[in-house]
């Protein structure tokens, strides 16, 4: 037995000599040249592999021997058999299939025709091609399937010898692809000719002979440049002359249901591929079949914008011509117009989120098709060029990608160099997921997980590529250059056109017409395109190292910028902002190197007016997208420690309270921007606007004290209380600030005086917070003290010591008061007077006993709040705060619950609304379903409110009604774009639920 | 500008048209219309038609700001009464925010939603109405405080040479002439009623249809010097005047359902069609009869059904399925009994489609039909066969709508809102008005 030397296997590409060795002795092969056959082998991209279906082929077909002892012909078997075990297993099942193999495969791949395969398929059925009817097969059951198979599949066989065997399969890649599609067509023909004769078990045959079928090809398919293996997207089409609508309608289902079932049922020889007809109108539920006129119909009057960028690719492949030809007429002027229609923007977005979406984790390091840089990139970058340029230019109306590049190039919307890279990198993608799939003939677009199968691969596409890489390293880092160049090509191709301006074109770049770069920005969503060309630039213009970062940079950010509510505001406020940062390197940087940042902050450029706002007067802030740990509000603790610092450092009482109040605008910017960057949830954002105001109550009060302390001995303590929703920490961008002020004269002093001194104090605490300052601080949102919750009202004093308090809670108290004392909480000030008052007022609130006067009494003044309350002309179910079933809806009725259940149920005790409504349901006071309701009208009422603000800058208690805004605000509330009206309805149904609960156990209404 | 907007441009210029009405309904079914000279008609196509939203019911306490009309090309139509000396043309209108979506308050909107949430089940509504209504002498009362028909014909009468017999043949001419066909047409059985039906179309163009039609039947009768009215009950001893509706849901091409072999050949899908319907009747009556004279039709007596229940070809049954005609599978069809002439019929198809179809996706199970005709049992034999009433006042059908989220669904939260808003204030209005009824029936006596 003659030994194989290791060395000539290695170079050969084996992995596993002892089995290739073992193998090569084996008794088939007696009789060969084996450093002959070795030769042979090395060309297949797997030797082991088609060693290994050598010789199971040789087993079942000694015939195979002959190819191969024949020079000419062995090299070509070797790459067939490397490439395809599923290949492999055919010839094991239909040896007949290697006399396909026994003419060498040429250099350049030579394509077969569609009308030579169609005729091929339907004489593999016994119908007669040439036949002026419709084709009817002679073939039909289990029969008819295998043959129609086995044809199609001896047509793979040869088509995968031919495409294996070209010098260069990155060349061949358009060819294959066409003839894929046109054998695939032709095996719906085939299938249509056994779906027809079946048929006849059930209708007339002069009916079936009457009803025409076009059968429409969609995505790759129309387009010819199908996969080895892939779903084939139909729409069927049918006519009649003669027939009922009814019988015509139930025989074309009937033939299209044959059609599936001849190519993809089970058998002896497998399926082919899923015939996919649910690109048809109204998808899956739709019918099967339509008439030209029902199709028409649909598109008039139903079809989505996306429908119609479907229709791009739509090309009649089998059946009936002459009505194929009628519904590519029909569809025609639909495709180019939807560049106009309504939804355009929207549905090109939806396409662009289709790119990256639906990646299962696991797979994210292996796709091919999904995810940036992927096959999906390419489409989607030439598609959106196609329909945006295509309504003028008519030489873009073309199916396939590799085309569309071409034709893109020509009429000048790529450049020359943009255009050749783009293209090589389609056809490389697409090379290597041809050469996966042939393995298994299977439908697959991941790169293989393990070494060995990526070593294959990159053997299987060496030829391509000047036989660079033939590791599986090689083939990695290949892969991940292409997705980076087609990552970049997207930006280049789309929007750096858009920044050319005479100054900055180099040679090599494409000029696009003004009408041309503001179709493109229009596209996007800017709706003003010529202040946005503009604004770039101005941006690009000049020389200075800004400039030319920004040419680099803007290309992505402008794609991030058109994805907000707003984009033309982003655009005009991300100008503002690079202006007043000029050349800081850091904000250069961050952009550079950050995406994340720069994402979330084009994010925020084109949805928030409020954070827009801050940001133009405090630049700097910027900084923080680029470093989540700034994106975690600071504690009490911490922002008290800076204000205290600050205190002693700065003695004049004006210079402390500036630093004092721009710490505060500070930090409402950084809890805005980790709200925006869903850093933080909803109620973080409620309590550390609330910690925030808090600690600057208590620097005011200390710069009050020190003041006043300077002038006059101090004459007792003093305590500032949270009232209202500062008290119960849940408060929003803008809220007031609810409080009480109270005094204990220390025991040597005169009452009158310290209560004076108290007064002085109060008044210089809201005056040092909501003054405006001089000069102003920019787009600061002022704290307004308000006081009205104290005893009283507006009419009674704005200070009182403990004791009136005591005195008067004692006397005088009115229910509505110890309802507000449930929120109570200390503030700043005095810590024993903060203890001694909340001692003081804890009896009140919790141990009351609430007969039914005092229920009756806390009813009446609600339903007078709801009267009076409510701005002139408000309409309630807009309101957020006093509308129906809207916040104080839901707080009034925790408040009476707390009132009357607080004393038996301590977990009450709790000046915060949702925790209060947990407690109340593990009490058992209300069903967890009704308090889930309530939760739900409260939450987003809150978080609608917050977003109306950082939206708009504006103060507002009513849902928006203009669109912008309601956009905007649906967004910031985490809804999906275009999902205004579905927020807007969300709103309105959860408080008119909330209202239900309310007026149930509030009012004690039942139906 | 698409190839409909073209059409319309050039249809103008040929036939000289001086004026195009733009139309629209409010949300109790009020037909409003503004007039547009022929060069404002490009501009409103392209950008709408601004117009004040706080004149009109049911947007007006929704926005404050400016609406936009958007008229819709395929809907254009010469109006035939106004003569070839100065022809005018009207197209129907989406309203639309400032910013080009649709309001949430229009209600060919709110039909449009419920279509669109069949057509992803996979189904095209058809509807096909039978309006009735009566033609009466003028709008004034007569000598004796009543209306005054124009005759006193019964069911089927063949009245020769009355004023019924010009008035119809003049009616369906013009609606021929505004693209609205008219299957059959004959004399109902009150004094002066008359009923035309509608042929079988979309839900949407239907009601389009049924808004002309009522425009187009007032516009003849007042050329004749009668008056037409819709009202559901003008007189107490007389029919109401009803709408019946009848629905069929198409898959395709195919009749949904039809299924031959069952019983009535009605497939599945339609008997729980019939099973939503009648299941959430009570909630959408305020809806389907919505005047406080609705309820006067509903409980007056003769055919007017006011149970919940369904038979085959019982005249007495809310849902009828009508006689099957064998070899017309594509014309399986179901009827509901209950809507009036005077509903706003956007909103009536929605609720009823949207009814419907919560049976279908529900699976609903459909209760036996009425063997007997409903009015003739006693109230405990109805009550024994599950054949509940529908409310029996506006009030009644104010406070089961406020309770149906379905309804809620149905026609949006602003809608179902400004809705209910508009009915308790007409409750309201009623309660408080001191009737003839009681003057005749107390003053003398108390």
């Amino acid at each position: 037995m003659p030994v194989m030397p290791t060395r000539q296997l290695i170079a050969a590409g084996f992995d596993d000599l002892e089995r290739a060795k073992r193998f090569l002795a084996d008794k088939e092969l007696i009789g060969l040249d084996l450093g002959v056959l070795v030769g042979h082998l090395s060309h297949a991209a797997d030797p082991d592999q088609a060693l290994l279906s050598l010789l199971r082929v040789i087993e079942h077909a000694p015939d195979a021997l002959k190819l191969v002892k024949d020079p000419s012909l062995a090299p070509g078997f070797m790459r067939l058999l490397g490439a395809s075990d599923a290949l492999a297993g055919f010839l094991i099942r239909e040896p007949s299939a290697l006399q396909v193999l026994a003419a060498p495969a040429p250099q350049v791949m030579r394509g077969r025709s569609a009308m030579e395969l169609r005729a091929e398929l339907l004489r593999a059925v016994g119908a007669d091609p040439s036949a002026g009817m419709p084709p009817v097969a002679t073939a039909r059951g289990e029969d008819g399937y295998r043959m129609l198979r086995v044809a199609y599949r001896r047509a793979v066989l040869s088509l995968a010898h031919r495409d294996l065997g070209a010098a260069d399969a990155l060349e061949a890649m358009p060819a294959v692809g066409r003839e894929l599609a046109d054998l695939a067509a032709a095996a719906i023909d085939g299938a249509l000719a056994i779906s027809r004769a079946e048929a006849a078990e059930r209708f007339d045959p002069a009916d079936i002979a009457d009803l025409r079928l076009a059968v429409i090809g969609m995505g790759k398919c129309g387009a010819q440049e199908l996969n080895y293996v892939s779903d084939v997207d139909v729409i069927y089409v049918h006519s009649s002359d003669r027939l009922e609508d009814e019988l015509a309608h139930t025989i074309a289902t009937e033939l299209a249901v044959g059609i599936s079932r001849a190519i993809d049922s089970s058998g002896i020889e497998p399926g082919l591929w899923e015939v996919d007809a649910n690109l048809r109108p109204e998808g899956k539920d739709g019918a099967l079949s339509r008439t030209l006129e029902s199709h028409a119909a649909y598109y008039a009057r139903w079809a989505a914008s996306w429908e119609f960028q479907a229709l791009l690719k739509a090309r009649a492949i089998a059946g009936d011509a002459l009505l194929g030809a009628a519904y590519e007429a029909m569809v025609a002027p639909l495709i180019w117009s939807s560049s106009e229609r309504d939804g355009f923007v929207d549905s090109v977005q939806r396409m662009r989120r289709r790119v990256t979406a639906n990646i299962k984790p696991s797979e994210v390091a292996f796709q091919l098709k999904l995810g940036p840089g992927g096959l999906r990139d390419v489409e989607f970058t030439v598609q959106l060029l196609q329909l945006v340029h295509g309504r003028v230019d008519e030489t873009l109306r073309v199916r396939s990608t590799t085309k569309a590049i071409e034709a893109l190039s020509m009429a000048g919307y790529i450049g020359r160099d943009d255009a050749q890279k783009f293209d090589s990198s389609y056809r490389f993608l697409r090379v290597l997921e041809h050469r996966i799939q042939l393995v298994n003939l299977r439908r697959t677009h991941l790169m293989p997980h393990k070494e060995a199968g990526q070593r294959v691969l990159a053997r299987a596409v060496r030829s391509s590529v000047g036989g660079k890489i033939s590791t599986a390293a090689g083939l990695l880092q290949r892969w991940s250059e292409t997705k980076r160049l087609v990552r970049q090509l997207h930006e280049r191709i789309f929007y750096r056109p858009l920044l050319s301006n005479s100054a900055n074109l180099s040679a090599d770049e494409v000029r696009l017409s003004p009408e041309a770069a503001q179709s493109r920005l229009r596209a996007l969503g800017y709706a003003d395109p010529k202040a946005a060309m503009r604004h770039i630039e101005a941006l690009t213009g000049g020389v200075r190292r800004r400039a030319a970062l920004q040419r680099q940079l803007l290309p992505v950010l402008l794609g991030w910028i058109a994805e907000g509510v707003n984009p033309d505001a982003g655009l005009l406020g991300f100008r503002r902002l690079s202006e007043s940062l000029g050349e800081s390197h850091w904000y250069l940087g961050m952009l550079r190197d950050s995406n994340a940042a720069a994402e979330r902050l084009c994010r925020i450029l084109s949805n928030s007016r409020f954070i827009t706002d801050l940001l133009e007067v405090s630049p700097e802030s910027t900084a923080w997208l680029g470093d989540n740990k700034q994106l975690i509000p600071l504690s009490y603790e911490a922002l008290w420690a800076e204000i205290s610092a600050k205190l002693k450092r700065n003695p004049a009482a004006e210079q402390a309270m500036r630093l004092i109040r721009l710490v505060r605008r500070r930090e409402i910017l950084r809890i805005a921007l980790a709200d925006g960057a869903e850093a933080i949830d909803q109620d973080t954002v409620g309590r550390a606007l609330a910690e925030n105001d808090r600690a600057a109550v208590r620097g005011a009060l200390e710069v009050a004290q020190r003041t006043e302390f300077a002038k006059t001995p101090q004459l007792g303590e003093f305590l500032v209380v949270a009232m209202g929703r500062q008290g119960g920490k849940e408060i929003g961008y803008c809220s007031d600030a609810d409080v009480m002020f109270v005094q204990r004269p220390f025991k040597d002093s005169s009452p009158e005086d310290a209560q004076a001194q108290a007064l002085r104090i109060a008044t210089a605490v809201g005056s040092l917070l909501g003054k405006a300052m001089v000069p102003a601080i920019a787009a600061e949102p002022r704290l307004e003290i308000d006081a009205a919750l104290r005893p009283e009202g507006k009419s009674g004093p704005l200070v009182r010591s403990i004791e009136s308090y005591e005195e008067y809670y004692r006397r005088w108290s009115q229910i509505w008061e110890q309802q507000a004392l449930l929120r109570a909480a200390p503030m700043a000030g005095s810590e024993t007077l903060a203890e001694d008052f909340m001692a003081m007022v804890q009896p009140l609130r919790y141990e009351q006993v609430m007969g039914e006067e005092q229920v009756r009494e806390i009813r009446r003044i609600k339903a007078r709040v709801e009267a009076e309350r409510l701005p002139r002309g408000a309409e309630p179910e807009r309101h957020l705060k006093l509308g129906r079933g809207s916040l104080s809806d839901v707080e009034w009725l925790v408040q009476l619950i707390q009132l009357q259940h607080a004393k038996e149920h301590p977990d009450l005790r709790t000046t915060s609304t949702r925790p209060a409504l947990k407690a109340i349901g593990a009490a058992g006071i209300i069903p967890e379903a009704d308090l889930e309701t309530l939760d739900t009208a409260w939450s987003l009422a809150t978080r609608i409110r917050s977003a109306g603000l950082i939206c708009t800058g504006r103060v507002s208690d009513v849902l928006p009604t203009s669109w912008p805004d309601m956009e905007a605000v649906a967004r910031w509330c985490g809804y999906a774009p275009g999902e205004a009206s579905v927020m807007e309805d969300d709103y309105l149904k959860a408080t008119r639920r909330a209202r239900n609960v309310f007026e149930r156990y509030f009012y004690g209404f039942e139906d | 500008m698409d190839r409909q907007q073209e059409f319309v441009l050039r249809t103008i210029e040929e036939r000289d048209v001086r004026f195009v009405r733009l139309w629209f309904t409010d949300v109790v079914g009020s037909m409003k219309s503004v007039a547009l000279a022929p060069a404002e008609v490009e501009g409103a196509f392209e950008e709408g038609l601004g117009f004040d939203g706080s004149s009109i019911e049911g947007l007006s306490r929704i926005y404050e700001s400016d609406m936009l009309l958007q008229p819709d090309p395929s809907t254009f139509q010469i109006l035939p009464w106004r003569g070839e000396t100065e022809p005018t043309s009207r197209m129907f209108c989406d309203i639309q925010t400032p910013d080009g979506l649709p309001a949430a308050a229009d209600p060919r909107h709110v039909l449009k939603r419920q279509l669109a949430a069949a057509a992803d089940m996979g189904f095209t509504c058809y509807t096909h109405p039978e309006i009735e209504f009566y033609l009466l002498r003028s709008s004034e009362l007569g000598a004796e405080g009543y209306p005054v028909p124009v005759d006193r014909g019964g069911y089927f009468d063949h009245v020769t040479g009355g004023v019924a017999q010009d008035f119809r043949r003049t009616a369906v001419t013009m609606l021929e002439a505004v693209g609205i066909s008219v299957e059959f047409s004959h004399h109902e059985n009150g004094p002066g009623q008359n009923e035309i039906d509608l042929r079988y179309a979309d839900a949407l163009q239907t009601a389009d249809n049924i808004m002309t039609f009522r425009t187009v039947i007032k516009e003849v009768a007042i050329q004749q010097g009668i008056y037409a009215t819709f009202m559901p009950k003008p007189f107490s001893d007389e029919a109401g005047s009803g709408m019946h509706t009848h629905f069929s849901l198409f898959e395709g091409d195919t009749n949904a359902f039809f299924e031959a072999g069952r019983e009535f050949q009605l497939s599945d899908t339609a008997r729980q069609f019939i099973a939503g319907i009648l299941r959430h009747a009570p909630e959408f009556t305020a809806v389907t009869n919505q005047f406080v004279n609705s309820y006067k039709r509903l409980w007056g007596g003769g055919e007017a059904p006011s149970h919940r229940s369904w038979g085959h070809n019982n005249r007495s049954a809310l849902v009828r399925v009508p006689l099957y005609k064998p070899g017309k599978g594509q014309s399986a069809r179901v009827e509901y009994r209950g809507i009036d002439s005077a509903a706003n019929p956007y909103l009536a198809y929605a609720c009823l489609l949207g009814a419907g179809l919560k049976g279908i996706q529900e699976g609903y199970e459909l209760e036996p039909q009425a063997e007997d005709d409903v009015w003739g049992l006693s109230s405990a034999e109805r009550r024994a066969s599950g054949h509940d009433p529908l409310p029996g006042s506006l009030h009644d059908a104010i406070r089961a709508m406020e309770e149906s989220e379905l309804v809620a669904e149905i026609l949006g939260e602003q809608v179902f809102t400004s809705f209910l808003r508009n009915k308790r204030d007409e409750w309201e209005a009623y309660r408080q008005n001191v009737s003839p009824f009681e003057l005749r029936r107390y003053l003398g006596i108390l």
